[in-house]
């Protein structure tokens, strides 16, 4: 520890915390039995009894950039044993949700998506972009594909002659694609501004605190670290040490590989509809609509077993940040099989309307990405990594 | 000891539990004159003052403080006492009251010597109440070599044979098989609830390993080995392979100042562990203390004292950091695991033996009397002055040491005599 250490309480973001799930901070009194009981917890200055007091006393900087917040998996064996019932592991969840917010620009947008009252107008902006979008689809058609055709380029991906239900002949593909792909590209610049911020805050707190045996960051062997957890994060190897909520772990496994299996499948037809020109809606009998539809039976099981698991939990504190990611999950999972169930029951406006529905849900993931608790796919990973290349023990 | 020449009073009062709280209500009370009635619910008075090897703040042996208030009991006669007695109810209004106690059977009347022949004819052994049920003891027994009265009982559950044996042993006709549960009742004007408390069951700390590990004990365990007329004839050792242990980790609230288990500070266990120290360096000097504490509650200058004097020691550490996981090591030794608050390092230690700095639970937590008393969410007796007539006293009130418990119980002396002269 620095000798030189001038403490620089912020009150506000001990308010922030205490509002963010982390309302029982205050009760904590340092026995440290959270450190011990915590399964994951280093051997070399563990978590969170410090997490705790630095955020009990204001100290952001010593939390914000401690990558230590993120190898909590709130799994809450230390909330279970807590003597004061001071919960660290929401006080930890807290300040991730702060964390977030404070490597996200535009920090607007990051406030505004962990704030309740915004929700509205969160849903709001897709809802009305989206519907934009289907206007011109359904009215403007000819008009679009005559400008397309300047360009020597097909308009329609959907039409079929008529006789089958597409859902880009209600939104063109041509006008999700020109969302999402910008949307998306914008999310990956957002993470990585906040990254190159956090990869050098979380060495810095490691070097004051004596967390690493690195005095120099490599980053090139910081990604050879990140990428040799990713079957530990895959496997959900620290997850499935946890006492207290085991049952998550597995829930949220499905999640993940329903997430990873759904963008595995919209990379390939993305290449399947723009680079072999072959549009959809694909046959049932292809394996990568296997792939998609079983991901979305894993995304559907896994974010209601967390809801219920959320429900049934006294001890643990869920606020908007929780809710709104669980919410959002449910939903994308929820309207994307029945958008493909309600097309292929032919009920044509039914489904497009359950499509339009869906993609709401997709901009909110995609806009969101960097902003909302989603975001700790991020962090997490890149914290394991550097614990990995760092030698924390 | 002015009791012959005392003033006559008027009115008369009942003391619940004769532990030293409840002895000093009744001999202040009576030694100014007053008629009390002390009921106290095991075979012998002296409560847990009389478990422990010495106590605080001289570190006197019990003997010390009870026998003297013995003396005084003997010498007055203003007092009732039964013993293996409980009250059942207390009915009526400050300045009249009407108490229900129940009686059981001693089967050995005031004409025992103690001379001990029962007890070598009895062959059926109990748990040993006095030691924790960490010995046994013969069906017929002495509760323990100061108890009071000195007078042997027969266990309830002695079978017949031996009980007839017991009997046939007795040269004094001491022995009646005959005696049966008795229910009295005694009017008296105030009631002192001096109930005090029981060891917290430390089972219920799961983490802590006790029950699960032979070699993790509690505090008071440790205070009966100390102690000459304990289990182990005052030899500390630990349970497994009765070693004389090397290493002794101590586990601070154990139970204590957790929400879990007892959400408030028990008040003595840092100074009994401090003290327990003190025992141990005593008789294996070469033992390693290691005391895990949250913060180390030594109130007062001369238990702050007593704190500085034992940092002295070279052999005594001490560690800021609850113990939070327990497990067992080779050899039945006990690995404890903690993290140095100070150095923010998670520190494993292996010792020969723990013990658990366990709290104090009120009596009368889980056996609630029938009586017009307010307890607090824990099981402490509130006490409302205003209306007086019934008082908490020592333990039953709070968790304290054996100097403030006794300063309270002079109090409450005082209070039930007021409540006599409204």
């Amino acid at each position: 520890m620095s000798e030189k250490y001038l403490a620089q309480p912020d009150l506000d973001f001990i308010h922030e915390v205490i509002g963010l799930g982390g309302d029982t901070l205050k009760k904590c009194f340092q026995c440290a039995t959270c450190s011990v009981a915590c399964p994951i917890a280093p051997e070399n200055s563990p978590f969170p009894r410090k997490e705790m007091i630095a955020a009990s006393w204001g100290l952001k900087d010593k939390l914000i950039g401690n990558a230590d917040i993120w190898l909590c998996h709130e799994c809450g064996d230390c909330t279970t044993l807590c003597p004061r019932g001071a919960a660290p592991g929401d006080v930890m969840g807290a300040i991730r949700s702060i964390a977030i917010s404070e490597y996200a620009q535009p920090k607007v947008l990051a406030k505004a998506v962990n704030d309740r009252s915004q929700l509205p107008k969160l849903i709001a902006v897709p809802a009305i972009w989206l519907a934009l979008m289907a206007f011109i689809t359904v009215f403007m058609g000819d008009f679009m594909a005559k400008i397309f055709n300047v360009f020597g380029v097909h308009w329609y991906h959907g039409d079929h002659g008529g006789e089958v239900i597409a859902h880009a002949n209600f939104i063109s593909s041509w006008l999700v694609d020109a969302t999402f792909v910008p949307l998306l590209t914008a999310s990956l610049v957002v993470f990585a501004l906040g990254l190159k911020r956090f990869v050098s805050d979380i060495h810095e707190n490691a070097v004051l605190n004596g967390k690493t045996d690195k005095a120099e960051l490599n980053f090139k062997e910081l990604v050879m670290s990140t990428i040799r957890v990713i079957p530990t994060i895959l496997l959900h190897k620290k997850f499935n040490e946890c006492g207290e909520n085991n049952s998550r772990a597995t829930s949220h496994m499905m999640l993940l590989y329903g997430f990873v299996g759904c963008a595995i499948v919209t990379g390939i037809f993305f290449v399947v509809l723009y680079i072999f020109g072959i549009p959809g809606p694909y046959s049932q009998l292809n394996p990568v609509k296997w792939l998609g539809n079983v991901s979305g039976i894993l995304i559907i099981l896994g974010a209601t077993l967390l809801i219920k698991d959320r429900m049934a939990k006294k001890s643990e504190t869920s606020t908007f940040k929780d809710w709104y990611l669980l919410a959002l999950v449910a939903g994308l999972g929820i309207t994307g099989l029945l958008s493909e169930m309600t097309r292929l029951g032919g009920a044509k406006y039914l489904t497009y309307l359950v499509y339009y529905i869906h993609l709401i849900f997709v901009f909110n993931l995609f806009a969101f990405l960097p902003f909302s608790k989603m975001a700790h796919f991020v962090y997490r990973t890149v914290a394991l990594g550097y614990a990995e290349y760092a030698n924390r023990k | 000891m002015t009791i012959d020449n005392a003033a006559p009073a008027g009115g008369s009062i009942l003391v619940v539990g004769g532990g030293i709280s409840g002895l000093t209500t009744t001999l202040e009370a009576a030694e100014v004159g007053y008629e009390v009635f002390l009921v106290e619910k095991n075979p012998s008075l002296g409560g847990r003052v009389s478990q422990l090897n010495q106590y605080f703040p001289k570190l006197c042996p019990p003997t010390c403080g009870l026998e003297i208030n013995y003396r005084r009991l003997k010498d007055s006669k203003n007092i009732k006492v039964f013993t293996l007695a409980e009250v059942e109810k207390v009915e009526g209004a400050p300045g009249n009251y009407t108490a229900t106690i129940k009686i059981s059977p001693r089967y050995v009347n005031e004409h025992c010597t103690c001379c001990g022949e029962c007890e070598k004819v009895c062959e059926g052994e109990i748990d040993n109440e006095y030691n924790l049920g960490m010995n046994k003891s013969k069906a017929a027994y002495l509760p323990n070599n100061m108890a009071f009265p000195q007078r042997y009982v027969l266990s309830p559950s002695i079978n017949p044979e031996d009980a007839k044996k017991c009997a046939e042993a007795c040269k004094y006709g001491a022995i009646d098989l005959e005696m049966e549960a008795k229910i009295i009742t005694v009017n008296v004007g105030a009631v002192v609830w001096a109930t005090g408390w029981t060891p917290y069951d430390a089972t219920k700390i799961d983490n802590l390993g006790f029950g699960k590990y032979q070699n993790v004990v509690t505090n008071m365990m440790l205070e009966r080995m100390a102690a000459k007329n304990g289990p182990t004839a005052g030899k500390i050792m630990r349970p497994s392979d009765e070693k004389a242990p090397a290493t002794i980790a101590f586990a601070q609230c154990a139970g204590s100042r957790d929400e879990n288990h007892l959400s408030y500070c028990s008040y003595i266990c840092c100074m009994a562990s401090l003290k327990h120290a003190t025992y141990i360096r005593e008789q294996y000097p070469d033992a390693k203390i290691t005391i895990y504490y949250i913060d180390l509650r030594t109130p007062g200058y001369k238990y702050e004292k007593f704190y500085k004097q034992l940092k002295e020691d070279k052999n005594v550490f001490f560690v800021k950091g609850k113990v939070a996981e327990v497990s067992e090591a080779s050899n039945g030794n006990i690995t404890v695991v903690a993290e140095d608050a100070v150095t923010g390092e998670k520190k494993r230690e292996t010792v020969d033996m723990l013990v658990l700095a366990t709290g104090m639970a009120p009596s009368l937590a889980d056996n609630k009397p029938q009586a017009d008393l307010k307890f607090n969410a824990e099981g402490f007796i509130v006490n409302d002055f205003e209306k007086g007539g019934m008082f908490g006293a020592g333990c039953a009130n709070k968790p304290a040491d054996v100097v403030s418990s006794n300063q309270n119980a002079t109090g409450m002396a005082l209070k039930a005599i007021q409540s006599l002269r409204r």
